[in-house]
């Protein structure tokens, strides 16, 4: 063998190590893809316009990933992030201060949160049956409450230009805290003694139990950060719209578990980074904005981020079996 | 009673234990020697996952007491076993396959680092006592960022037994350690245990099979029905004859008479 096919192969174990490797190649190839064949991809409305996207789908999605990582689903977050909007929606309606509407709302969240985490713990049936179950029902109170129609709010404050106000050149502030939360994430997941926690309870909660990590708690906390990020991208949202309806949130479940996997988060658990989910939040952006600067009908978005989904996977198993 | 020094490192006295009708330990009597290797026998459903459990505190005793180091103990969950210098390597989770060999080598008892208010790990540490540690008793790994799902079986209980050895447990109890392994890979770790012991550890080997633990045991405990057929040091008996009291071929007085 010569030398240089075994550094090659070398460098191949060292990047190997890092689960996000996958969607950095996918998301350079659909930025690169993009920027060459539409056209004003590259300006700064487009950029600020997959950010905003990327920004409330990411926030849903890295309190997915963290839960993911962990072992265990939430389907409920489309939910809870209709929830989330629509209490602070309906607090600020009926003139309650913000600040005090956003933190009702948010620990409204980090109950659902605990609820879905106690019936997944106590009960043990799979989590996916456990927050499809909650889904549905936070769905069907958001309708009741309702009535089906929308709640439109027009009233400003301080905390909401800073959770849905733009920046200069057109950003929202919305990618300042995705960002935020992205790093704060990451490095309580890599660098922290609860993040090696997290690994371990999703990769084998045998082991991880006999080592000493307390497996449930691990995952009750997951379940509440999750609901609570997810209501806070709700309110984000809501901030930007000045309306929430009560179908909001649905089918974001599924974007933010998509975003995750093309990310490399593995559904089994145990394995997984926050870094490779705001790719993967990144790219359904840029297919969302791209596809129609491209000139393709705005449906196809939908068939697009499938074939992305399942050829992220491919290349991401193909990575991990060297 | 005789002061703590002289004292065995465990006593279990008269251990019963019933699970609804089954009666799974009746009045069982078990000792640790410091620094011996003890090998607990018995065919599946004699006792032994039972017995350990028991001593690991993940079940209380109906009935009988535990001594540890000459202090009577009870242990309400293996968190309190552990705290007290007591690691079990389970067979098949010794290790998190998906973390990396510094991540598994540290889990639950990570070095840390303060910046402020915030403890990170000390991932610098982790790595090179994870390496260091495992080159001194003879463990050779390519990288301590290396995934354990890369690793054989040997390898991963060898490791197991490193972190042992490594975090200065008192106790060291192996469940069925060499069953899936080769031959070699056998030989290997039966080596880390008497590292083990050298180093001062106290070992017990749970095994359907004495030939996993006889060229390693002082000492052998033969459970059968829930009861304890003997304890037996290496010298008293054959390998064949325990085996055939496992089974029941043999009754413990023949065996005596015979010694």
């Amino acid at each position: 063998m010569s030398v240089r096919a075994s550094t090659w192969r070398s460098l191949a174990r060292q990047l190997s190590r890092y689960p996000e490797i996958g969607a950095l190649a996918g998301f350079l190839a659909v930025f690169i893809g993009f920027s060459l064949f539409a056209e004003r991809f590259l300006t700064l409305a487009s950029l600020s316009g997959i950010m905003t996207i990327a920004a409330e789908l990411g926030i849903v999605a890295v309190g997915i990933t963290f839960l993911m990582i962990a072992g265990e689903f939430d389907l409920s977050v489309g939910s809870v992030l209709g929830v989330g909007a629509m209490a602070f929606a309906l607090l600020a309606k009926a003139g309650w201060p913000h600040s005090l509407a956003f933190l009702i709302s948010i620990g409204l969240a980090a109950i659902i949160g605990l609820i879905n985490g106690l019936l997944v713990i106590q009960t043990r049936i799979p989590s996916f049956i456990v927050t499809l179950g909650t889904m549905m029902f936070w769905r069907g109170v958001l309708l009741a409450v309702t009535g089906g129609f929308p709640v439109v709010y027009e009233g400003g404050s301080r905390l909401l230009s800073a959770l849905g106000g733009r920046f200069a050149g057109g950003f929202h502030t919305s990618l300042f805290w995705f960002v935020l939360i992205v790093l704060i994430f990451q490095v309580v997941l890599t660098q922290t003694r609860y993040g090696n926690g997290v690994y371990a309870t999703g990769g084998d909660p045998g082991a991880a139990r006999a080592l000493g990590v307390n497996v449930a708690r691990t995952k009750i906390i997951n379940f509440v950060l999750s609901a609570m990020l997810a209501a806070l991208a709700g309110i984000i949202q809501f901030s930007r719209f000045k309306s929430v309806d009560p179908l909001r949130g649905q089918e974001w479940e599924l974007q933010a578990i998509a975003a995750a996997v093309i990310g490399g988060t593995l559904l089994t658990g145990g394995y997984g980074s926050i870094l490779g989910t705001a790719l993967g939040v990144m790219m359904i952006g840029m297919v969302r904005s791209g596809l129609v600067l491209a000139g393709a009908p705005a449906y196809w978005y939908r068939a697009f981020i499938g074939v992305i989904l399942i050829a992220a996977v491919i290349i991401n198993v193909r990575i991990r079996g060297r | 009673m005789a002061n703590a020094q002289n004292e065995p490192l465990v006593r279990m006295v008269n251990i019963s234990k019933s699970f609804g009708h089954v009666q799974a330990l009746q009045g069982v009597n078990f000792t640790v020697g410091r620094q011996e290797v003890v090998g607990l026998l018995g065919d599946n459903g004699a006792g032994k996952s039972t017995l350990i459990k028991i001593l690991t505190g993940l079940y209380p005793p109906d009935e009988g007491e535990i001594y540890f180091e000459g202090r009577k103990v009870r242990f309400t969950s293996p968190h309190d076993a552990r705290e007290m210098g007591i690691e079990t390597v389970y067979q098949d989770l010794a290790l998190v396959p998906l973390m990396s060999i510094a991540r598994n080598f540290f889990l639950g008892r990570e070095p840390v680092k303060r910046i402020g208010p915030f403890r990170f790990l000390d991932q610098k540490t982790m790595n090179d006592v994870a390496r260091h540690v495992l080159a001194e008793i003879g463990i050779r790994i390519r990288s301590p960022h290396e995934e354990v799902a890369t690793l054989s079986g040997g390898e991963r209980q060898s490791i197991a037994i490193g972190r042992a050895i490594h975090f200065g447990v008192k106790l060291l109890i192996l469940d069925e350690p060499t069953s899936a392994l080769s031959v070699k890979e056998t030989r290997k770790v039966l080596n880390y245990i008497v590292e083990a012991k050298e180093r001062g550890l106290s070992v017990i080997f749970i095994t359907h099979n004495v030939y996993h633990v006889h060229p390693v045991a002082d000492r052998f405990t033969i459970l059968s029905h829930g009861r304890n057929l003997g304890d037996f040091h290496k010298g008293e008996v054959t390998p064949e004859e325990i085996s055939e009291l496992i089974v029941g071929a043999l009754r413990p007085e023949e065996v005596r008479q015979a010694a």
